[in-house]
This record gives C-alpha cells, sequence and structure tokens, in this order.
C-alpha cells in the first residue's frame, strides 16, 4: 500500500509536469500528422510511417524516461519533501521502489497514448489493424523500464546532470551492443578483454530494437516468441538488479 | 513518568571537504523527554537543533552516540507510525490540493477509507483552514495556510509524539498566535511535544521543560520555573526621598526611581533587609518584596553568553 501511495503520487505530479506533457503532445503531434507526407508508392508510404512512428516513440519515450527519472528522488530531496514522507512508517525501499514504480508508470501511460495513436494511424492509412508494431512499442517501453531503473540508480548518489551524462552515454553504448559483441572476439586481448567488460556490465539496450526488423518483413526473427520473451526477462531482471544496487545506496545516503 | 525521547552521548560530525575539517553539528548530547511535556528546545540558528532531530527520525545517522524514540531505535518504523515530524519552513506537493495531500500521507500511515477522509477532514477543522481553501492546489497558499496544513499532517495519526520545527516562523500575529494555541491545545491532549524554537516567548508560554543547546552542546536543560527564577528579590517602595534613593544605590543595585516610587529589581537577598532599612529611615513605605523571576530570553542569553556566544 506504501509503495503503490508513493508511486500514485509520483505518477499523479509527473503527468503534470508541462515539460512531460510537451513531449507527449509533440511525440502524438508527429505520429498524427505522418499521413501527411506525401509518398511515391503504397508500400514506401507504410514502411515510412511505421518508421516515424516508432522511431518517434522511441525519441520521446527516451526524452520522457531521463526527465522524469533523473529528477524523482533529488527534487524529492532539494523540495525537502522527503522530510514529511521518510519521517512517516515508511521504509527507504519502499520509497525507491514506489518512485521507480510511479516514473515507469508516467513512461508506460505516455508511451501507450503514442502507441494508441500511432495504431490508430496505421489503421487508418492501412485499412487494417498492425499486431505487429505493437511489439514494437512493447519492446520499447521495456527499454526505458531498464533506462529508468539505470537512472533511478543513478539519481540515488550522483547529481542530474551526471546522471544525464551517464545514464544518457550507456544508453547509447548499450544500443552499440551489437559493435561491443563484435569486438569480444577481436585478435587484441587488451581490446578484446575491454570489449567483454562493456558488452556484459551495460545493459545491452540495442537487443531491443526491432525497429529494421518490423518495418523490413525480409528480415526473419527466428524464433520471436523466445526472442520477446528473453528481452523482457532480460529487462526485468536488469532492472531488479539495479533496483537493489539503488536501495542499498539510498539505505546509506542522508537526506 | 515513563519516557518518550531519550538521547545518550549522541554526536554527528560533518567532513568539510573544501577546509579539510571536521564540523561537530552535535556534541555529545545526552538528554530526556517524559511522555505528555511540552519540551522546549532552544538554540541559536546552526545551533543544531534541526540535525538532532533528523538524526531522531532517521534521515540523516550519528557519528557516536544512542537514542530511543518511544522505546524504539532512532528511524525505526514501528516508533514512526506514532509520531510525527513538521520541518521548519515545510515544503509539500504544490501542484496536489489541501486534501490530496494529506490524503497522500494518510495512506502512508496506511489509513483506511472511510477512517482516513474522516481524520483528514478532522485535522483541517482543528488548525482551522478555511474549509474553501482544502480542494485548491497548494501553490496557491499562504505560509499561514501551508503551515495549517503542515500541522495537519503532523496530527493526522493522531501521534504520541511530535516533532515541531520552529512551527510559527515567518507567521504574521494572528497566525503566529493561532498555531501556538494549536500546540496547546495539542499538550492538552496528553501528547509529548519536542518544539525546537527560538521564538521564546512562545516556548515561555506552552513549555513545561526547555534544554538550550549551543554550538552543538548541551549547556542545560530543567523545568522552565526553575531555569527562570532567580535567587535574587525585588524590593518594591512608595514615597522614597532622592536622597534614600542615592542611599540605596551604594549598596551596589540597580534601582528604577520614578516620583518617589522605587524598584530595585535584583537584589541580593541580604542586602533586602538594607534596602527595607534605609526605605524606612526616610519615613518610606515598602510596598512588596518578590522573588526576582528572570525571562526565558534572560536565561537564554545568560546561558549563551557564557558558554561563550557572540
Amino acid at each position: 500500500m506504501v509503495t503503490m501511495a508513493i508511486a500514485r503520487q509520483t505518477l499523479e505530479d509527473m503527468l503534470r509536469r508541462k515539460i512531460l506533457l510537451i513531449l507527449l503532445i509533440v511525440g502524438v503531434g508527429m505520429i498524427a500528422l505522418g499521413p501527411s507526407v506525401g509518398f511515391l508508392t503504397p508500400r514506401e508510404s507504410s514502411a515510412v510511417l511505421r518508421s516515424l512512428g516508432l522511431a518517434v516513440i522511441l525519441i520521446a519515450g527516451l526524452l520522457i524516461t531521463v526527465i522524469s527519472s533523473i529528477q524523482v528522488i533529488p527534487t524529492e530531496i532539494e523540495r525537502r519533501t522527503i522530510y514529511t514522507v521518510l519521517s512517516k512508517p515508511v521504509q527507504r525501499y519502499q520509497f525507491v521502489l514506489g518512485k521507480f514504480l510511479g516514473g515507469i508508470m508516467t513512461v508506460f501511460v505516455m508511451i501507450a497514448a503514442m502507441g494508441i495513436v500511432f495504431l490508430g494511424v496505421l489503421f487508418w492509412h492501412e485499412k487494417a489493424f498492425a499486431p505487429d508494431m505493437l511489439k514494437g512499442v512493447v519492446m520499447t517501453f521495456c527499454q526505458m523500464m531498464l533506462l529508468g531503473a539505470l537512472t533511478i540508480f543513478f539519481s540515488t548518489f550522483a547529481p542530474p546532470v551526471v546522471n544525464f551524462f551517464l545514464s544518457f552515454g550507456l544508453f547509447v553504448v548499450g544500443n552499440l551492443s551489437t559493435v561491443t559483441e563484435s569486438l569480444t572476439s577481436n585478435r587484441n586481448p587488451v581490446t578484446a578483454i575491454l570489449a567483454k567488460i562493456v558488452h556484459y556490465s551495460i545493459p545491452n539496450f540495442g537487443n531491443f530494437n526491432m525497429q529494421n526488423k518490423l518495418i523490413h518483413p525480409e528480415i526473419v526473427i527466428k524464433n520471436e516468441t523466445v526472442f520477446l520473451t528473453q528481452n523482457i526477462v532480460y529487462a526485468v531482471l536488469y532492472s531488479a538488479v539495479l533496483l537493489v544496487l539503488a536501495i542499498l545506496v539510498f539505505d546509506k545516503r542522508e537526506v | 513518568m515513563p519516557v518518550a525521547l531519550s538521547i545518550q552521548g549522541l554526536t554527528k560530525k560533518y567532513l568539510d571537504v573544501w577546509n579539510k575539517e571536521e564540523i561537530t553539528a552535535v556534541d555529545d548530547l545526552t538528554l530526556e523527554v517524559e511522555e505528555g511535556e511540552i519540551f522546549g528546545f532552544l538554540g541559536r540558528n546552526g545551533a543544531g537543533k534541526t540535525t538532532t532531530i533528523k538524526m531522531l527520525l532517521g534521515l540523516i545517522f550519528p557519528t557516536a552516540g544512542t537514542a530511543t524514540v518511544l522505546g524504539k531505535p532512532m528511524g525505526d518504523t514501528e516508533a514512526k507510525a506514532q509520531l510525527s515530524y513538521l520541518p521548519e519552513n515545510p515544503y509539500f506537493y504544490e501542484n496536489m490540493t489541501g486534501w490530496d495531500v494529506l490524503d497522500f500521507y494518510g495512506r502512508l500511515f496506511r489509513m483506511g477509507e472511510p477512517a482516513r477522509s474522516r481524520r483528514i477532514e478532522k485535522c483541517l477543522n482543528d488548525v482551522r483552514l478555511d474549509q474553501r481553501a482544502w480542494r485548491r492546489p497548494l501553490r496557491g497558499y499562504s505560509k499561514g495556510m501551508l503551515q495549517r496544513i503542515g500541522i495537519a499532517q503532523a496530527l493526522l495519526n493522531d501521534p504520541k509524539l511530535l516533532f515541531l520545527d520552529e512551527p510559527t516562523s515567518g507567521l504574521d500575529p494572528i497566525a503566529h498566535a493561532e498555531l501556538r494555541d494549536i500546540i496547546v491545545d495539542v499538550g492538552k491532549q496528553g501528547k509529548t511535544v519536542f518544539l525546537s524554537s527560538h521564538q521564546l516567548p512562545d516556548v515561555e508560554l506552552v513549555c513545561s521543560r526547555v534544554a538550550i543547546i549551543h554550538r552543538g552542546k548541551l549547556l542545560t536543560t530543567g523545568p522552565l520555573n526553575e531555569l527562570t527564577s532567580g535567587d535574587k528579590v525585588e524590593v518594591r517602595a512608595e514615597a522614597v526621598p532622592g536622597e534614600a534613593a542615592e542611599k540605596i544605590r551604594t549598596l551596589g543595585v540597580q534601582i528604577e526611581q520614578n516620583d518617589g516610587r522605587v524598584r530595585v529589581p535584583a537584589a541580593d537577598p541580604e542586602q533586602v533587609n538594607d534596602i527595607i532599612d534605609i526605605v524606612r529611615g526616610h519615613k518610606g513605605t515598602v510596598t512588596a518584596v518578590l522573588p526576582h523571576k528572570r525571562t526565558l530570553e534572560e536565561v537564554f542569553v545568560d546561558t549563551v553568553l557564557k558558554a561563550g556566544g557572540d
């Protein structure tokens, strides 16, 4: 009850933040205006719309996740609202979990809103439902959940500016997981070891990118169900580990 | 009387990274607060009052020492269910309404409905917050209204122990007096109040016992009437000629003189007979011999100055 109360309060507070609402409106607007762009062929038009929709959801989701997760704990400390919360019968782990869940629920609501508009626009344009695109939206959400957990972990000890560069930097490196994976078998042993460290310690955000596979039907995933399940389990487990670390750090932090 | 708060050797040191020196915010503080008393915790700005409260609530951790709050260790969740805290200049979620913010805090106390709503309504009425403001966002509240929300959230769980940190600072005189009355009402309900303040007239009105802290060190503690009662005596007399007043002055005491009336506010008991003899010898009339009571402000200033305060 306590964790959910904090999550609910965080969600309500986030949904009132103008910057997040602006990002949502811009995202939804770009997806909705997609069909107004002129296209050469119907096939090209569909590919561009799908590509645009998924890219907008990814970028807007990324910004919404980073902004909401970076601020969520430091703002409580800076505004001293944390005093009246932690002086109540609230365990510190409940506070961290509540803040994470509130942030992720915000991201979920926003990605879901953009996803619904995206699927609606595709349905209107193609006169058919495109269930495959839903997989892309779900993968983007999982990617953002993992990023949210990483950002919350950093926010327990790093100031927001440092957190931004750390999280964003790791997100970029983590998206190059195919590159780091290929470097693990490099002839140079130093490069190979470094690549292994990077590849196995940094979250593999690149695993969740299935835009290419969804837009180009010629790219086939061998076992899609396994691929999706693995990615969801990976996101949940990795997030759980990051949250445990965040709780351990926050437990020792003075506020 | 059972003890609500017991502090033993509590110490908090910070490392000043820039100057590479250790700062002692609270220094070996030992103190007990009994259940049901309104306890004044006095000190100048930066004396260590807020740091002490934050340690007791588990918001920060002591460098040394221990304390029990309602019989539990500092920061214990079970104890926190029975206490409350009003921070200095409290900040709340400004987008939430007064009602919603209390509803949120009620959930943190695991209160279910409809008890939660009933309790919120009672607390808002107790702190005399205008009903029209209940459903308005806090960003539109005045400082006095926010302070009332602060007190309301501190009363929400019907606590046994309240930590109030400068609850009346920055308020207009009416709001100030009303909030002081609310604290008195809380005390009458048998709750323990740990009142950190430098509003000494307020403390003098509401507290039964006080402690004075300076640079983290406890200087003195005791019942208010013991601390303010002096070992000096005040002598008042009428129809005292100027010549007699001069003689009294030669005894080395301070004297206030006005149209034949004299007041010697702080005479040593052994000087009293001499003063009376001089007054009678000059056909004057002694009207009163009273024990001289110091104000809390005098006690505070004397204590801090003696400890090397500037």
